[in-house]
């Protein structure tokens, strides 16, 4: 039966052609997510020796230091998913059509929140079958980890492409960033390898809290996924709200009715 | 159709809208023009509401524009397409995102493409079209689920004659169908082409409103008279007259002679002129 005789309801099928529009985009420059997937396997494979001699989980932070390391790092797709949409002025003609904000960011979101949880998934799977990571215990519980992840990531590399003034700010903004946020956060040097006045200022970096929520999903800790998940929550929503903001009201001289 | 009234609107220090006051009946083509930085394409913001007015109130069909959105159709002034979308793809997304549905926008898209001239690269990126062809794919977009009211902000900047005629037509065809369109340019010519009143904007205000014969009746026309030694121009209502002044005083033989009547570039330039003044 076609769309046309189950009278589908026209949010959903606005929102739905958003979502099959802003799919085809990211699926025609995948350039980064490619990248994104293979730089973190060679890594995981490099460095699994020397963190297993380190640390007692050193397959798995092997794996897991790795994909936050490279998922921040993709959060620049989230930010320039956006960005183009500001660089192409194509945002005002979204915004003077008739969906709804919530159906604009929907369509906008779900891409490449799909994108983050496929790249997730992905580094997992090779980490499980390449790296000799132990299979994780709850496949539910490293789910939600994910999503939770990924809901933080999409917060933050939303905000950054809704914030920044221009590509080249978009570029350096994302690199240090995903350098700072993932290194501080312990996907290179583990934490509890890192001196003291370093391990104090892991407390800054939304990094630690992402690779503590998925190391702990590995292991089955439910109590050690859910603590830093919260704040992972905290900082996708903080970072979603600034970003809903901005582009609810556009840029420049635009504001929405 | 579309009724503005005393819109205004600020910038910070600079004053966009001044009182601005258009109104647009259903089936009328309405040339919207003046200089740059006149406030016409605050005006189209504002109509497709992306901007709120400082004061005054727009009103399309009855209704403000945001809960009339489905009813408008935008061309904006730059191009705003998504270049790894073909062109097909981008008249599918903005006809959903309009309400059409399946059946309904296959057959719109055939017609419009075969209108506008789509057809020979309707599966084309839209980075990999010519200037010509991303202003069509852009309009195109505008026009794709027959809007009521239609805002064409400049839609033929830049484009070549072919693309300009394609336009042109299309719209002529919306006007008869009904549809008011507000249509912003600095192509006088067009709006003679499309049979447009005319609203004259100045310093976010509309200062002139009417048809073409109203707001150039009065106007000087020019006498041009091209002789071996010299080439002798003269504004004037009187062409005759004008024309035999210049011959008594003209030196060397006459190689031609042109009676230009008023037009709408000395409509503009009047009003402007006046406005400043």
């Amino acid at each position: 039966m076609s769309t046309d005789t189950l009278r589908v309801p026209e949010p959903l099928i606005r929102a739905g052609a958003l979502i099959k529009y802003n799919s085809l985009l990211r699926l025609r420059d995948p350039s980064q997510l490619i990248s994104y997937l293979v730089a973190p396997m060679v890594f995981m494979v490099m460095f699994q020796p020397l963190y297993t001699k380190a640390l007692d989980y050193g397959s798995i932070q092997a794996v897991t230091g790795q994909l936050m390391m490279f998922s921040v790092f993709a959060m620049s797709i989230v930010a320039n998913s956006i960005f183009v949409e500001r660089e192409w002025l194509t945002w005002d003609r979204l915004r003077a059509s008739r969906a709804a904000r919530a159906e604009l960011l929907i369509g906008k979101a779900l891409p490449v929140f799909f994108v983050l949880l496929i790249q997730q998934a992905v580094l997992i799977v090779f980490g499980w079958a390449v790296v000799g990571m132990p299979f994780p215990k709850s496949l539910g519980l490293l789910t939600l980890a994910m999503c939770v992840w990924g809901f933080a990531l999409l917060g933050m590399g939303a905000m950054l492409s809704t914030i920044v003034r221009s590509r080249g700010d978009l570029f350096v903004a994302c690199d240090v960033g995903a350098l700072l946020i993932s290194s501080i956060g312990g996907a290179i040097l583990p934490v509890d390898l890192m001196p003291p006045w370093a391990q104090a200022i892991t407390t800054f970096s939304p990094g630690t809290y992402g690779l503590s929520m998925l190391r702990s999903a590995v292991q089955g800790d439910v109590v050690g996924t859910l603590q830093p998940g919260v704040i992972c929550l905290v900082i996708g929503l903080i970072c979603g709200a600034v970003a809903t903001f901005r582009l609810a009201h556009g840029w420049g001289r635009s504001h929405l009715v | 159709m579309l009724e503005a009234t005393d819109l205004t609107k600020k910038y910070d220090e600079v004053q966009a809208l001044d009182g601005f006051s258009l109104s647009v009946a259903a089936g009328e083509i309405c040339g919207l023009v003046g200089h740059n930085g006149a406030g016409k394409t605050t005006f189209v913001d504002m109509v497709s509401g992306l901007l709120r007015p400082d004061s005054g109130a727009v009103l399309v069909d009855g209704v403000p524009p945001h809960e009339t959105r489905g009813e408008i159709g935008i061309s904006p002034q730059h191009i705003a397409l998504y270049r790894p979308l073909s062109v097909r793809e981008h008249l599918e997304l903005y006809g959903r995102l309009a309400g059409l549905r399946r059946k309904a926008l296959k057959a719109e898209i055939e017609e419009l493409a075969t209108a506008m001239q789509l057809t020979s690269f309707l599966e084309r990126r839209a980075g990999l079209l010519s200037g010509g062809q991303q202003r069509r794919t852009q309009a195109a977009t505008a026009l794709i689920h027959r809007p009521k009211l239609l805002l064409m902000d400049e839609p033929t900047a830049g484009a070549d004659p072919e693309t300009r005629q394609a336009l042109l037509d299309v719209v002529k065809q919306r006007a008869a169908e009904g549809a008011a369109i507000v249509y912003t340019t600095h192509y006088l010519n067009e709006l003679a082409d499309l049979k447009a009143s005319l609203a004259v904007a100045s310093h976010g205000k509309v200062i002139a409103r009417g048809s073409s014969a109203e707001l150039l009746d009065g106007l000087p026309g020019e006498v041009r008279v091209r002789t071996t030694d010299h080439e002798y121009h003269r504004a004037t209502t009187d062409p005759t007259a004008a024309l035999m002044a210049v011959l008594a005083e003209a030196r060397g033989t006459v190689e031609s002679v042109e009676l230009r009547n008023p037009d709408l570039d000395d409509l503009y330039r009047s009003l402007a002129v006046s406005d400043v003044h």
